[in-house]
């Protein structure tokens, strides 16, 4: 059984990458956002699946990500892909310069903080308008690369995915897990927890950094209110939650469902969309807070890294 | 300039003081925080609004309706939803009213649309020496002070307010002196939208009513608690006006897109400097 995995992973591997070759260009656009949500959710799962601290403003990375590799693209005439790379970095230093301070609070203190955090970016933002174009937003120069930026979607998904693998299988992960547990009892062991939480936070900015560039680059345009959106955050958390939170596979599970549940139902109900939502929430919070792989897991005593 | 900053501080902080001190009867006592609060808020607006527009209701008046309507509804969202996840993880009391709360500004969006409504009853300043003093922001806030004050008169003096302060003390010792702790629960949480309805039927007369109208008011109420200190009633007072104070103050210097984050700012620094509050209270 194990050894299949690799394998059926691979195939998966192959198959995607050839998908674009069949498939129209709607549903390369379909996927390609698929591939962001699934590294958007897998992100939130990094830092607030592993060590329990809920970031409640994740899309602050997201949107930071996407001025900073636009504003490489308008103002440094850097290449795209140069440009999104450094919209993670981008995200990873805000992470450190907010985590510093931030990650000493705790419960809901730290959740709002980053609530918070979010509306200041999209404010300053919009303040700077000499930079950032203020609530105009920031056009960039035409260019149809929806085929590359699938691939380099596909590429971060996968590549947050192995990471949230390579540390749930690490002494570091194991550092996180005992925080979310007891941080003080974490504390009292020698886990210096603030540095572990720190990384954490830093490693789950620079997914949201990348992709925000890339769909920045993707859309061609950018604004205030369409990068740093509260419901983005939310989502994201729903999928982490839905498929399974401080799991591998759990995000990607639950963000494939709840994406193609979206396109397929959602968009037949315009009006009601957002009761919808709602509704789904507080389904998905009272009925499965554990997530399908969390409950899977614990009825047939499957192992923690799934 | 300085005395008329502190005359709009102290109006509009007092406002902010009353609907916080609703959000931090339902923290205080179930360290649950509810994003839902500003869309209580917003219906409270819409209660008066409808009576008002439909029966020519005074809206002071109105308040007589919107407090025990969403003290009905609150005690429904407890009984049916929160309840559940009072004992959870922060995560899940925060999406679940998160959940409630878009669906709320949903159904009003559908109910009532999202055309700007306002109730057009008082308008006008008086003029005090060299202070102008709006006439609606005088009445919500005289209205503020007296609700706020019968809020601490219940909490004080009967026994239904020392066992609502009981148990934010501590559930487990409230619990063992025989307090029905529940039944706290579900009138903390009915008590702390009654005061959102009521904050809702006060800036009805100030400001434009839509849907989204609710929403800055959470966090905003959030702060207030935060800055008296979580937990801690009077520290809600002391924490809305001194929010009201400063977000006047900045907005002589900033232009008014940016004040919106002055609040935020706010929060994130005193967490970080005091997160105890101004007035002791738990973190």
């Amino acid at each position: 059984m194990k050894r299949w995995v690799p394998v059926g992973l691979l195939l998966l591997a192959v198959a995607l990458s050839l998908y674009p070759l069949e498939a129209t260009g709607y549903g390369v656009r379909v996927m390609l956002q698929l591939f962001m949500w699934i590294a958007l959710a897998q992100s939130w799962n990094l830092i607030s699946g592993l060590t329990g601290y809920v970031s409640f403003g994740h899309v602050v990375f997201f949107g930071t990500g996407a001025y900073a590799s636009s504003l490489l693209i308008v103002k440094a005439g850097l290449p795209w892909p140069l440009a999104c790379l450094g919209g993670g970095v981008a995200g990873a230093l805000l992470a450190l310069v907010i985590g510093w301070p931030c990650l000493r609070l705790r419960g809901p203190y730290f959740a709002i903080a980053m609530l918070g955090l979010n509306e200041v970016m999209r404010v300053i933002v919009s303040y700077y308008e000499g930079l950032t174009g203020g609530g105009n937003g920031l056009s960039l120069p035409t260019l149809d690369a929806s085929l590359a930026i699938y691939y380099a979607m596909g590429l971060v998904a996968a590549g947050v995915t192995a990471v949230t693998y390579a540390i749930l299988t690490s002494r570091f992960g194991l550092r996180l897990m005992t925080i979310r547990e007891d941080e003080v009892a974490a504390e009292a062991m020698g886990i210096d927890t603030l540095r572990y939480k720190l990384y954490a936070l830093m490693l789950s900015a620079i997914g949201p950094g990348i992709v925000g560039g890339l769909s920045a680059r993707d859309q061609g345009y950018i604004e205030p209110i369409s990068v740093f959106p509260l419901i983005m955050t939310i989502t994201m958390i729903v999928m982490a939650l839905f498929g399974g939170k401080g799991t591998i596979w759990g995000p990607v599970l639950g963000a494939t469902v709840l994406f193609f549940f979206q396109e397929a139902v959602w968009a037949r109900f315009v009006y009601l969309h957002q009761l919808l939502f709602g509704a789904i929430i507080v389904a998905v919070v009272l009925l499965m807070p554990r997530g399908i792989l969390g409950v899977l897991q614990q009825k047939y005593n499957l192992p923690r890294t799934i | 300039m300085v005395g008329q900053v502190v005359i709009s501080g102290l109006l509009a902080g007092s406002i902010y003081a009353m609907v916080a001190l609703g959000l931090g009867l339902i923290f205080g006592v179930m360290r649950v925080l509810n994003v839902a609060h500003g869309p209580l808020l917003m219906l409270g607006a819409y209660t008066t609004f409808w009576l008002f527009q439909r029966f020519g209701l005074n809206p002071y008046l109105s308040i007589l309706v919107s407090m025990p309507l969403l003290f009905l509804l609150g005690l429904a969202l407890q009984r049916v939803l929160v309840r559940r996840v009072v004992d959870a993880p922060e995560l899940s009391s925060l999406l679940l009213t998160f959940g409630v709360s878009i669906a709320l500004v949903n159904l009003a969006q559908l109910a009532f649309t999202s055309d700007l409504r306002s109730v057009e009853y008082l308008t006008g300043s008086f003029l005090v020496g060299p202070f102008a003093i709006s006439k609606p922001r005088l009445a919500a806030c005289a209205f503020a002070i007296a609700i706020t004050a019968a809020s601490f008169v219940f909490l004080r003096s009967t026994r239904l307010g020392k066992a609502i302060r009981a148990v934010s003390q501590s559930r487990e010792v409230a619990q063992v002196c025989g307090i029905d702790v529940q039944r706290i629960h579900l009138l903390a949480f009915g008590l702390g939208s009654a005061l959102a309805a009521a904050g809702g039927s006060l800036v009805a007369v100030m400001v434009a009513i839509q849907p989204e109208m609710g929403q800055v008011y959470t966090f905003k109420s959030f702060l207030v608690i935060v800055l008296g200190g979580a937990g801690n009633y009077p520290g809600a007072l002391l924490g809305g006006l001194l929010l009201g104070l400063v977000e006047q103050l900045s907005s002589l210097f900033l232009t008014a897109q940016v004040n919106e984050a002055v609040a935020y700012v706010l929060l994130v620094l005193v967490l970080l400097v005091r997160p105890t509050g101004l007035l002791k209270g738990r973190v």
